[in-house]
C-alpha cells in the first residue's frame, strides 16, 4: 500500500512536472567562488587578473549626486550587469555602453559584474585582445577610481561544493537551485525564458549558457544526464532577473 | 597594351563568332568570347558623358573571357603590401567593353539575350546610344534581355559597362571579391554569348528528388512572350549509366509566367547518390507548343542526382543515413588566375585532391562558386556548403544591402539547386547585426527549397530556422579544435550536443614559416612581394640560411597538430564534422600559411595523403590515452575506437595493435577482439594495455592500431628512463639559476657553467608548444612565434631523443620555458632549441643555447628545472642529456658573448 502510495505520488508529481514550471528552492551566494581581490587606483582589463575570459566583479564606492546620474563605460567586452548596492540598474554591452541609474543621491558601492565568453569581432578591435571592463568609467562626467577586481570562479569552481540555503529574497547574483522528478530520462530542453545571463548545471554536470539577448533561450538536457527519480539542476544567474521558476520543453525554445 | 601572346586566341575566337549555330530545341547561340573594344574609366564619367550618344568607339582592346590584370590594366602597383599579396596592376572602376554585332535576320520573332556567366559586380548593356540592361548578382551568371533593342538583320553596336566596385555597403572580406584570396577583378569570365529563344520557352527546370518513392518532382516555369494561348507538350528525358526514361505531358495556357509540376516516378533501377556513390542523371525537357503564329521549341537540361538531405540529431543526414563531414573552408585561393577558376578541370583537380586526402566536404567560406565547382563536387562526391558574399555587419539595417541579399538568394537556390553536392547553404561568415534578417532569409529558404539544409549565420546568435550550426561554440561550451594535446582521452562532444547539427567551425590554423621557395610560383596577377620582404628581414638578421628549415620544422608541428585536431573531431560521436582551415595556405589577413598544401595547392611536401588519411578518412582508427610521455616503469594503457563513417560496416574486423621502434622492430603486441563495426558513428572496440619495462634506452616509440590489412593509425610516445641526481654542480661544473658571482667566477676560471633561469627571471615571449594561431599579422598577440626548430644533430641531444621539429614529448619543456630575444648575441651564435619569431620580425629567438663566456664554457637554458620535476619525464630527461653533455669532450662552444649580451634578456631585481 505505502508503494502503490509512493508510485502514485511519483505519478503525480512528475505529471505536475512537466505541466508546470519547476520552482527554485535554494540559493547560493556567489562569495563562495571569488578568487583573490586586485586593487587598483586605476580601471584595468580582466586580463591583469589573469583571467582571459569568464566572469569578473569591479567595484568601487560611488556618491550619487543626482536621481539623474549617467554611468558611461569606455570599453566593455563583453557585458556587465550593474549593481548599486544590490539594487540592479541595467546592464551594459559593447553596443550599450551608457546607463543611466535608479537609485536616490546617496553612497553607494557601484558593482559591476562583467562577462566575457571569448567572442571574436571583426572589426578595427581585433588586434585587441583586453577583456572587461577598460579604459575609464565615469558617472556624470567623473571619473570613477579605487576599484576592486575580484575573479568569480563561475566554470572553476565544483558546483557540487557549493552551500545553499533557503532560497529567500535575493537582488545579486548568484546560484539557484531547484529539485525535480524524472520517471522516464528523455531528452528535453531547459527553458530559460525570461532570465537574465548565467550558466546552468544538471546533476553537476554542466550544461550550458544562456542569455537573454540571444535568440536561442533553451539548453539541450541529453538524456544520458537526467536520472530516473530525483534530479537538481543549478543556475547560475549574473543579471539577476529574479526569476522564481523555469520550465521545460520538448522543442528548442526561440525568441 | 601586349597582345601578342593572345593572337591565336583572337583568331579562334573570330572563328567561332562566325558559326551561328542551330541548337537542338530551338535555340540559337552565338559565341561573344574574342577580341572587344576597351576603355578605362577610373573617373567613372563615361556613363554620364556625351560618348555614348555619339557612339564613340573604344580606343582599345582587351580579349574575353579575362580580367583586367592579363592586359596591365590599371594601377601598376609599386608597393609591397605586407598583409597579402600584392596584385601588379589595380583596377576599380567602371570599364568599358565594346563589339559590334550583326543580329541574324532570322532572329526576327525571337527572344534575344546576352549571358555571362561570371562577372563583377555590376554589368550594364547599351545598345547603340541607349542603356537598356543592368545586372548585379555577384554568385550567378548576368542575363540581359536584349528584345526589341536590337533588330534581327541589323548591326548593332554593342556596348558593355563591367563596374568592380562595391554596389552595396557589404564587407570587404568576403571571398567573392577581396583582395586577400582571389581579387576584385573587373571582366567577364567563363561563357558568353548572344542567345536567341522562340518566344515561348522554358525559363527555369527544377528537378526534387524523392527517394521514399524512387520519383523526381519537375518545376518548369514557361515563358509565353507570344500574347496568346500555347498548347503542346513538355518532353522529359531522363538519361544515366544503364537508364533511360523519357515521359511527356501536355502544356497550354495563355499567361506570361507558367509553372508545371509534375512526378516523375523512376523506378527501382534509379541509384541513389552520395559520397561514395555519385551516381547522377541527366534530365532535359524539350517543350515544343503552339501559339496563334507560329510552332515555338526549346530544350533546358539539367544535371540531377537521387539524395534527399536531412537535419538528424547530431548529424546531417544524406538519404536517411547520417554523414560526417570532413571538409575544408575554401576562400577563393587562386593567386594564379586571381579569379576563381570557372571550367571543369580546374575544379576536378581541387576535388580529387580533397579526395585524396580523406575529405568529403567543402565550405565555401562567404562566397559561391560557378557551376564548375558543383559540377566536379556532383561528380566526386564531395558535400558543399555555398553563402552568399555576406560576413560582419552586413545584416545591420540598410534596406538596399538587404534587398540584394534577397535576391542573391533566391539566384543561388535557382542556378545551383539542382547539384546534388550543395547540401548546406548558409547566408555568410560570422554575421552581426539585425538577426530578425537573418532569420528572414534562413525561414525564406527552407520554405522555397527543401534540397538543402539551411543556417543563419557560421559562429553567430542562433536563429529559430537553423537546421544547421557551423560554430566555435554552442550554448554547452566550445566545439572549435585549434590545437592537440599530449594526450587524445578527449572530444567535443557533449559541447556538440544541442537542438541541430553542430559542425566546428574552422578547425586548425596552425600557422607555418612561408615558404620562400613559392616566391617564383606566382606569374598570375598578383606576386608574393610579401614573402620578399620577410626574406629579406630574415637576410639581415642573419638567418637567411635558415629559412627552409624554419618552413619545414614548423610545417611539421603543423602537421602533429592538425593529426590531433582532426582525430578529436573524429571522436566525437556527436559532432556533424569539422571544416579545417585549411588543406592550403590563405595568402590574405596578414598571410596565413597554414596549410599543408600551398595556395596553388600544390603539396609542400609536409606530409603525403596517404599518411593524412590514417587520421581523415571514411574509416580511421582512434585511440584515447592520457598521457605521450612515459618512466620506463610505467604501464601504456588505451581505448580503442574506430570511426566508421564509410559505406558499410566492417564484419567480423580483426584488430591487432603493435609497438614498434624506431627501426620498425616489434617490441609489443596484441589483439582485440574480433568484431562487426558499425557503421555510421565512433564506436569502442577495446581496452589494451602494455608495460614498459625493459624499455631501458631512451626512445620514441610507435603505438599502431590495426582494422583488417587496410586500416591502420599510430601515435608516438616516448619512453624515458627515470632519472634522479639532475643538475649537479661539481668542480668543473656549476649548474645555477642565477648568473651570479659564483657563475662569473667558473667562467672565468675557465670551467663550465650551466645556467637555467627561472622563466619569471628572463625577459622575451612566453614559451609554448604551438605555433601561433592563424598568423601573427592579423592576431599580433601571444605566442607570436611559430614553433622550434632542433638542432637535431647538436650533441646536447644525444641521450634524447628529438628529430628537426617539436612533437609532443616537447610539451613539457615548452609549456615551461621562457623565449629569450637573442637579437643582441652573435650572428654566428644559434640556438640549439631554436623558437620560429614571426615571419614580420625575424628575430634570433632561443630557449637554449651554448656559447664560450669568459675563459669558460657556457650554456643556458630558459627553462622552469623546479616546478612538478616528479611529472616532467621529458624535462628530465632533456636535463641528463644535457649534463652527459656538458661534462663530455664535445661541449666545445664556438662563439664568445660578453656579460652584456647575458644580462641582455634577463630581468634585473
Amino acid at each position: 500500500m505505502k508503494l502503490l502510495l509512493t508510485i502514485k505520488f511519483l505519478l503525480i508529481t512528475v505529471c505536475v512536472s512537466f505541466a508546470q514550471e519547476i520552482r527554485l528552492t535554494e540559493f547560493a551566494d556567489l562569495k563562495q567562488i571569488y578568487g583573490k581581490p586586485l586593487s587598483s587606483d586605476d580601471l584595468l582589463p580582466m586580463n591583469e587578473l589573469g583571467v582571459d575570459f569568464g566572469y569578473v566583479l569591479y567595484e568601487s564606492e560611488v556618491l550619487i549626486a543626482s536621481e539623474e546620474s549617467v554611468l558611461k563605460v569606455e570599453n566593455i567586452r563583453d557585458f556587465a550587469a550593474v549593481y548599486l548596492d544590490n539594487e540592479l540598474q541595467g546592464a551594459i554591452a559593447d553596443n550599450h555602453k551608457q546607463l543611466r541609474l535608479k537609485s536616490m543621491p546617496g553612497k553607494y558601492r557601484l558593482r559591476l559584474y562583467v562577462e566575457n565568453i571569448g567572442r571574436i569581432t571583426y572589426g578595427p578591435e581585433i588586434l585587441d585582445n583586453l577583456k572587461g571592463v577598460f579604459g575609464e568609467i565615469q558617472l556624470n562626467e567623473e571619473i570613477i577610481k579605487h576599484w576592486t577586481l575580484t575573479e568569480l570562479k563561475v566554470k572553476s569552481f565544483d558546483i557540487k561544493h557549493l552551500k545553499f540555503s533557503d532560497i529567500g529574497q535575493h537582488t545579486t547574483p548568484g546560484f539557484y537551485k531547484a529539485t525535480f522528478l524524472t520517471r522516464r530520462p528523455r531528452d528535453k530542453y531547459l527553458d530559460l525564458s525570461g532570465w537574465g545571463m548565467g550558466e546552468a548545471w544538471i546533476n553537476g554536470n554542466y550544461l550550458g549558457s544562456f542569455w537573454e539577448q540571444e535568440n536561442q533561450q533553451s539548453i539541450l538536457i541529453p538524456a544520458a544526464l537526467l536520472r530516473k527519480g530525483m534530479n537538481e539542476i543549478v543556475v547560475f544567474e549574473l543579471k539577476n532577473n529574479q526569476q522564481k521558476s523555469f520550465k521545460f520543453s520538448d522543442v528548442p525554445v526561440f525568441k | 597594351m601586349e597582345l601578342k601572346i593572345q593572337v591565336l586566341r583572337i583568331v579562334c575566337s573570330f572563328m567561332m563568332m562566325c558559326l551561328v549555330g542551330n541548337l537542338s530545341g530551338g535555340t540559337v547561340e552565338i559565341d561573344l568570347s574574342g577580341e572587344w573594344g576597351f576603355q578605362t574609366d577610373v573617373m567613372d564619367f563615361r556613363r554620364g558623358s556625351l560618348s555614348p550618344r555619339y557612339n564613340h568607339k573604344l580606343q582599345e582592346k582587351i580579349v574575353l573571357p579575362g580580367i583586367t590584370d592579363d592586359f596591365q590594366i590599371g594601377y601598376k602597383s609599386p608597393y609591397r603590401h605586407i598583409d597579402r599579396l600584392t596584385r601588379k596592376y589595380e583596377y576599380m572602376g567602371p570599364a568599358w567593353y565594346q563589339r559590334e554585332i550583326t543580329i541574324p535576320a532570322e532572329w526576327k520573332g525571337k527572344r534575344i539575350f546576352v549571358y555571362f556567366e561570371r562577372t563583377h559586380w555590376l554589368s550594364s548593356i547599351y545598345v547603340d546610344t541607349k542603356e537598356i540592361s543592368k545586372v548585379d548578382y555577384i554568385s550567378v551568371p548576368h542575363v540581359h534581355d536584349l528584345t526589341g533593342f536590337v533588330t534581327p538583320g541589323k548591326t548593332h553596336l554593342i556596348t558593355v559597362c563591367i563596374d568592380n566596385r562595391f554596389q552595396y555597403n557589404t564587407h570587404k572580406w568576403n571571398h567573392a571579391h577581396t583582395e586577400f584570396t582571389q581579387i576584385n577583378w573587373n571582366g567577364i569570365l567563363g561563357e558568353m554569348k548572344l542567345m536567341a529563344l522562340d518566344p515561348v520557352y522554358l525559363d527555369d527546370l527544377q528537378v526534387y528528388p524523392d527517394i521514399s518513392d524512387n520519383s523526381v518532382k519537375v518545376k518548369i516555369q514557361i515563358k509565353n512572350y507570344s500574347k496568346s494561348k500555347f498548347t503542346g507538350k513538355a518532353a522529359f528525358s531522363i538519361q544515366g549509366d544503364n537508364y533511360n526514361l523519357k515521359k511527356e505531358i501536355a502544356v497550354s495556357g495563355k499567361d506570361s509566367v507558367f509553372v508545371v509540376e509534375e512526378k516523375i516516378l523512376l523506378g527501382d533501377n534509379i541509384r541513389l547518390w552520395d559520397e561514395f556513390n555519385p551516381h547522377l542523371y541527366n534530365i532535359s525537357c524539350e517543350l515544343t507548343t503552339q501559339t496563334e503564329e507560329k510552332t515555338c521549341q526549346h530544350e533546358k537540361a539539367t544535371v540531377f542526382g537521387m539524395r534527399e538531405v536531412k537535419q538528424g540529431k547530431n548529424h546531417v543526414l544524406i538519404n536517411n543515413r547520417p554523414v560526417h563531414l570532413r571538409g575544408n573552408v575554401e576562400n577563393a585561393v587562386f593567386p594564379k588566375t586571381g579569379y576563381a577558376p570557372v571550367d571543369d578541370a580546374s575544379w576536378e583537380r581541387l576535388m580529387l585532391i580533397m579526395k585524396d586526402y580523406g575529405m568529403n566536404h567543402m565550405r565555401f567560406h562567404s562566397w559561391c562558386p560557378p557551376k564548375a565547382a558543383f559540377r566536379m563536387a556532383d561528380k566526386h562526391g564531395i558535400y558543399l556548403e555555398v553563402e552568399m558574399p555576406m560576413w560582419g555587419r552586413d545584416a545591420e539595417p540598410d534596406e538596399d544591402r538587404y534587398n540584394f541579399f534577397r535576391r542573391e538568394q533566391l539566384a543561388i537556390l535557382r542556378e545551383y539547386g539542382n547539384h546534388p553536392s550543395f547540401i548546406l547553404y548558409c547566408n555568410g561568415n560570422e554575421i552581426t547585426g539585425n538577426f530578425d534578417f537573418i532569420e528572414e532569409l534562413t525561414a525564406n529558404g527552407r520554405a522555397i527549397d527543401n534540397r538543402h539544409l539551411y543556417s543563419g549565420s557560421t559562429a553567430r546568435t542562433r536563429v529559430k530556422s537553423d537546421q544547421y550550426y557551423v560554430s566555435q561554440q554552442t550554448n554547452k561550451g566550445p566545439v572549435k579544435v585549434y590545437e592537440g594535446l599530449p594526450q587524445t582521452n578527449w572530444d567535443r562532444s557533449a559541447e556538440s550536443d544541442v537542438d541541430v547539427p553542430v559542425i566546428s567551425h574552422e578547425s586548425g590554423q596552425r600557422c607555418i614559416y612561408p615558404n620562400f621557395d613559392e616566391i617564383a610560383n606566382f606569374t598570375g596577377p598578383v606576386e608574393a612581394r610579401n614573402f620578399e620582404v620577410f626574406r629579406e628581414m630574415l637576410e639581415a638578421n642573419g638567418m637567411l640560411d635558415q629559412a627552409h628549415d624554419f618552413f619545414r620544422a614548423s610545417g611539421a608541428l603543423t602537421v602533429v597538430e592538425y593529426k590531433a585536431v582532426i582525430e578529436a573531431l573524429l571522436r566525437s560521436g556527436k559532432s556533424a564534422g569539422f571544416q579545417l582551415l585549411s588543406i592550403n595556405d590563405f595568402p590574405g589577413q596578414g598571410y596565413a600559411p597554414v596549410g599543408i598544401l600551398d595556395p596553388f595547392w600544390e603539396s609542400k611536401g609536409l606530409i603525403t595523403p596517404e599518411k593524412f588519411r590514417e587520421f581523415c578518412a571514411p574509416t580511421v582508427a582512434l585511440l584515447r590515452y592520457d598521457k605521450s610521455v612515459f618512466y620506463a616503469n610505467e604501464t601504456f594503457t588505451a581505448k580503442a575506437e574506430v570511426y566508421n563513417y564509410s559505406r558499410a560496416a566492417i564484419k567480423n574486423a580483426k584488430i591487432s595493435w603493435s609497438v614498434t621502434d624506431n627501426s620498425g622492430k616489434i617490441l609489443r603486441k596484441g589483439r582485440l577482439k574480433t568484431q562487426t563495426i558499425a557503421n555510421d558513428g565512433v564506436f569502442p572496440v577495446g581496452d589494451f594495455t602494455f608495460n614498459l619495462r625493459g624499455i631501458d634506452v631512451p626512445q620514441k616509440l610507435s603505438v599502431n592500431l590495426f582494422i583488417n590489412e587496410d586500416i591502420k593509425n599510430s601515435w608516438n610516445i616516448w619512453v624515458y628512463p627515470p632519472h634522479t641526481l639532475l643538475m649537479k654542480s661539481t668542480d668543473e661544473v656549476l649548474y645555477t639559476r642565477e648568473f651570479d658571482e659564483q657563475a662569473k667566477q667558473y667562467l672565468s676560471q675557465g670551467k663550465k657553467v650551466v645556467f637555467c633561469p627561472m622563466p619569471t627571471k628572463v625577459k622575451g615571449r612566453k614559451s609554448t608548444f604551438h605555433n601561433h594561431f592563424w598568423n601573427p599579422i592579423m592576431f599580433a598577440w601571444h605566442p607570436m612565434t611559430i614553433g622550434c626548430l632542433i638542432h637535431e644533430n647538436h650533441p646536447v641531444f644525444d641521450h634524447f631523443v628529438t628529430t628537426y621539429h617539436t612533437d609532443w614529448q616537447w610539451w613539457d619543456i615548452l609549456e615551461n620555458a621562457k623565449v629569450i630575444e637573442m637579437k643582441n648575441a652573435p650572428n654566428g651564435l644559434r640556438p640549439f632549441i631554436q623558437v620560429i619569431d614571426s615571419y614580420d620580425n625575424n628575430e634570433k629567438l632561443g630557449i637554449g643555447f651554448e656559447a664560450k663566456a669568459g675563459n669558460g664554457k657556457l650554456l643556458v637554458l630558459a627553462l622552469d628545472t623546479e616546478k612538478d620535476m616528479e611529472n616532467r619525464p621529458a624535462t628530465r630527461q632533456l636535463l641528463m642529456s644535457i649534463d652527459n653533455y656538458v661534462n663530455s669532450d664535445k661541449f666545445n662552444p664556438e662563439i664568445t658573448v660578453n656579460e652584456d649580451m647575458i644580462q641582455s634578456f634577463l630581468i634585473s631585481e
